[in-house]
């Protein structure tokens, strides 16, 4: 190898140290902000002009996916037409009950910034995306980012004044505290480097079955209590493992999220893993 | 002149990187835009050139990622020691080491990120890391650098009549 390979290598790496250095202390933070804040609008509108594109190249090379996609959005948009006529009942006993009662509404006082998404983490093994709302519209480290339908998506893990990154649900290192809707068995949801989600220390005689809601749990203090994740879509168990192995996929398509909504009246009572 | 073209595409494809190409999917894994243009930059264009874009394009790529300013330069900076490939000359193509560049380039960048997410204590499974990211990723930046070698290739004829760095 040449001598001056090895000397532009060796300076390439130190100089990476050195930026490296400077984040760990923010000094770059500023020169982040200022890029991001400039590059937000050609980000977004390259990825705005791609979209139609890769949608139907992605639909060309996965016909097969998109086939089984269509048959379980079917069923499952039939099985929400039952719920929602459940929950139909079930508010208007709710309204009338809190009448009764004169209750407050229990979320009534959260507070939301809007946000649109445009860029994403160009590595495989990470899942967080760029969103274009920062410390200057309230937001802070910890705060979760929910779809507009209200799904749990990820939580604000670095944040400068007009940008912020989530990191999605589905990444390898996301933790969420979670519930089974049903029958309240607690656990974590972890995200993965091929994006599933999975609920780790679900006890194997916990009561837990396919199309159960999994919902955040405030155990821990870094989410609030009662939002959707996800649901069970398999749930799995060798004799020899203390725990069940469940499957969660989430409501949200996380691969196609152009907006999202992060609930700033929340702070969390910690910051999140690998934050400062 | 070409050093000037170069860092503006490099710039957009920074840019492209983290917009445009998280739309598309080959085998479930993203491709990389900017590996895959560096690669065919090393191919075709005089090495001094790419020895000069490699960081920079690093720089750019940290600017607009989620990752720390210089996790980037880092994952891309065995890209400097590949350079010496084209100069061994190990075929008369072109084009095969850089397929063989484009496959060494992706595992070292992926497996960088990997290994800082290990020395930053997160867990990682690494048996399903290399099937779920590290082959999917490179088969998909290989496909990548079919189109982007072909276009370079084109556009590089017509910067060859200016001079080089």
């Amino acid at each position: 190898m040449q001598v001056r390979t090895r000397t532009w290598f060796t300076f390439v790496v130190a100089a990476a140290a050195i930026f490296l250095l400077g984040s760990r202390f923010a000094v770059f933070d500023p020169l982040e902000n200022a890029t991001l804040s400039f590059t937000a609008p050609i980000e977004s509108g390259l990825s705005n002009a791609t979209r139609p594109v890769a949608t139907f190249v992605n639909n060309l090379t996965d016909v097969s996916s998109v086939s089984d996609k269509n048959q379980a959005l079917t069923e499952e948009n039939e099985r929400l037409k039952a719920q929602v006529v459940r929950l139909q009942d079930a508010e208007a006993e709710l309204q009338q009950l809190q009448q009764q009662l004169k209750i407050r509404q229990p979320r009534g006082g959260d507070a939301f910034v809007a946000a649109k998404v445009f860029a994403r983490e160009p590595s495989n093994s990470s899942d967080v995306i760029a969103i274009d709302r920062g410390t200057s519209d309230g937001l802070t480290l910890g705060m979760i980012a929910l779809t507009r339908q209200g799904s749990l998506i990820g939580t604000v893990t670095e944040v400068l004044d007009d940008v912020a990154w989530v990191t999605l649900i589905s990444d390898p290192t996301s933790a969420v505290s979670a519930t089974v809707q049903a029958s309240k068995v607690q656990g974590i949801v972890a995200g993965s480097t091929d994006g599933t989600l999975t609920m780790e220390f679900v006890d194997r005689t916990a009561d837990v079955a396919r199309g159960d809601l999994v919902v955040t749990s405030a155990v821990g203090g870094s989410y609030p209590p009662g939002e959707l994740v996800g649901e069970v879509v398999d749930v799995g168990q060798t004799p020899q493992e203390l725990f069940k192995s469940v499957t969660v996929q989430p409501l949200a398509d996380l691969s196609n999220i152009e907006s999202v909504i992060v609930l700033t009246s929340f702070e969390p009572a910690q910051a999140p893993r690998g934050q400062p | 002149l070409s050093l000037i073209i170069g860092l503006a595409v490099f710039a957009f494809a920074a840019l492209a990187q983290v917009s445009a190409v998280p739309e598309f999917s080959i085998l479930g894994a993203q491709p990389n835009l900017v590996i895959a243009l560096l690669v065919a930059w090393m191919a075709i264009r005089p090495r001094r050139e790419s020895l000069l874009l490699i960081p920079a394009a690093g720089l750019f790529l940290g600017l607009v990622d989620s990752k720390p300013l210089g996790l980037a330069m880092l994952a891309l900076a065995p890209l400097v020691l590949l350079t010496e490939v084209r100069e061994l000359k190990p075929v008369e193509s072109e084009f095969l080491p850089a397929i063989a560049v484009m496959i060494m380039a992706t595992l070292a960048y992926e497996t960088t990120l990997l290994l800082t997410l290990t020395l930053t204590g997160e867990r990682v499974d690494w048996l399903a890391s290399v099937l779920d990211v590290l082959v999917p990723a490179t088969v998909a930046s290989v496909l990548l650098l079919v189109p982007i070698y072909g276009i370079v290739r084109l556009l590089s004829q017509d910067l060859r009549r200016r001079p080089a760095l």
